[in-house]
């Protein structure tokens, strides 16, 4: 290595440590002077870019890495539990499982939500109306009570019913015979203004509806007597 | 505390100064570097399997981080303030007066330095990485390396040349 090629090198690493680069300036003095004035300026250079980090970065990072990992494992749980609550419908749809999500209670009074206008009342029909209603509904009634004025086939989300209104003075009542859900204890709620009563009778069960439960023990009677008759 | 998070608290303790040094070279403001570094911790913790030797940590790191700022630098273009010295914090204690206006004048050239002749310089005498290594990391030859470091080095002596008369300091004849 000659004098030339050692300045060029010195100049890309004052810091190289190559056999001929060592040798070169062991031998010539003039270069070892360069070679030690270059050194020095690349302490003075590591030491200008030697700026010292902001005091809590450490901190900083290890607090945004936490923050991190507990975002993610909210996000994974969220994750997990929509996932759960999937794979139970997936179950519920696939086997048919009787899993009510919503109480029948609810379901009655979002049903006459949708058909207000059955609750004007009106005249008493003919009992036969009633009758054929449940036979549709594979039920057989020898006695139906009187003052049924209203009578339908009615689908109540996922559910069978009979749905009736019996005029009782200026409150008439809701009556919904669900064939296919056996409530599994009586139930008075008030919703939405509306005041209720769940009850199992027979295989199904018997939903009251007014806005004043004032009647709800006579019906009720009248449609035991019904079902036990 | 997982084996994993006492190696991430190893990582960031033994290297978020110095990759905050080597953002504020790359970036040069210094809330960018610190959210740069900060980003580039949270994405090596994500894939810090990935990292299989300890002692490759520091490169591994700073490709990430040249990365996350080269992400960065397609939304924003920072500018270095060409002032005769920002109010960046030397990590110098007790520094003469003279070596402070030294280093002081020093940082203000490297700020006027070109980013292709400025980062390799940074990696090789912050980083103390070699020709080969920053080639690596640059993805360029060797030979692009020690070209860009030679004229990084000459560009800086002629700054300080210009800046003030004495020659002793960053004569590299």
């Amino acid at each position: 290595m000659n004098c030339v090629e050692f300045r060029r090198q010195l100049t890309v690493d004052p810091r190289a440590d190559a056999a001929d680069f060592v040798r070169h300036r062991a031998e010539c003095a003039r270069c070892a002077e360069a070679a030690e004035r270059a050194l020095e300026f690349d302490r003075a250079l590591r030491r200008a870019l030697d700026i010292a980090p902001p005091a809590q970065l450490v901190d900083s990072v290890l607090l945004a890495q936490a923050t991190e990992q507990r975002r993610r494992r909210t996000a994974f749980r969220r994750t997990a539990m929509f996932a759960l609550a999937a794979s139970l419908a997936l179950v519920v749809g696939v086997v048919g499982t009787r899993v009510e999500a919503t109480p029948l209670s609810t379901q009655a009074v979002a049903h006459i939500e949708k058909e207000a206008f059955v609750l004007k009342g009106g005249i008493a029909i003919d009992a036969s109306e009633v009758s054929d209603a449940f036979a549709k509904r594979g039920l057989r009634l020898d006695h139906i009570p009187m003052g049924v004025s209203f009578v339908a086939c009615c689908p109540m989300g996922r559910h069978k019913t009979v749905h009736m209104l019996m005029s009782e003075g200026d409150d008439p009542v809701t009556v919904i015979y669900v064939v296919d859900a056996h409530a599994t204890q009586r139930e008075e709620f008030t919703r939405d203004g509306w005041s209720g009563r769940v009850l199992p009778l027979g295989a199904g069960s018997l939903i009251l509806l007014a806005h004043h439960a004032t009647a709800f023990d006579r019906v009720e009677r009248a449609w035991r007597g019904a079902f036990e008759s | 505390m997982s084996s994993k998070q006492r190696q991430f608290d190893a990582l960031v303790r033994g290297y978020s100064a110095d990759l905050f040094r080597y953002a504020y070279w790359l970036c040069g403001e210094e809330a960018l570097a610190r959210d740069l570094v900060q980003e580039t911790l949270l994405r090596a913790w994500k894939s810090l399997d990935s990292l299989r030797e300890t002692a490759a940590a520091k490169a591994w790191l700073i490709t990430i981080l040249r990365r996350e700022h080269a992400r960065l630098y397609e939304r924003k273009t920072p500018q270095f303030v060409d002032v005769d010295d920002m109010d960046v914090a030397d990590s110098g204690e007790s520094r003469a007066p003279d070596a402070a206006g030294e280093e002081a004048l020093i940082r203000s050239a490297m700020r006027r330095l070109e980013p292709k002749y400025r980062e390799p310089l940074v990696m090789q005498v912050l980083g103390g990485f070699s020709c080969d290594e920053i080639a690596r990391e640059l993805n360029i030859s060797s030979a692009a390396v020690m070209t860009q470091l030679f004229r990084a080095r000459q560009k800086l002596k002629a700054m300080l040349s210009n800046t003030h008369g004495e020659a002793e300091v960053h004569e590299l004849r």
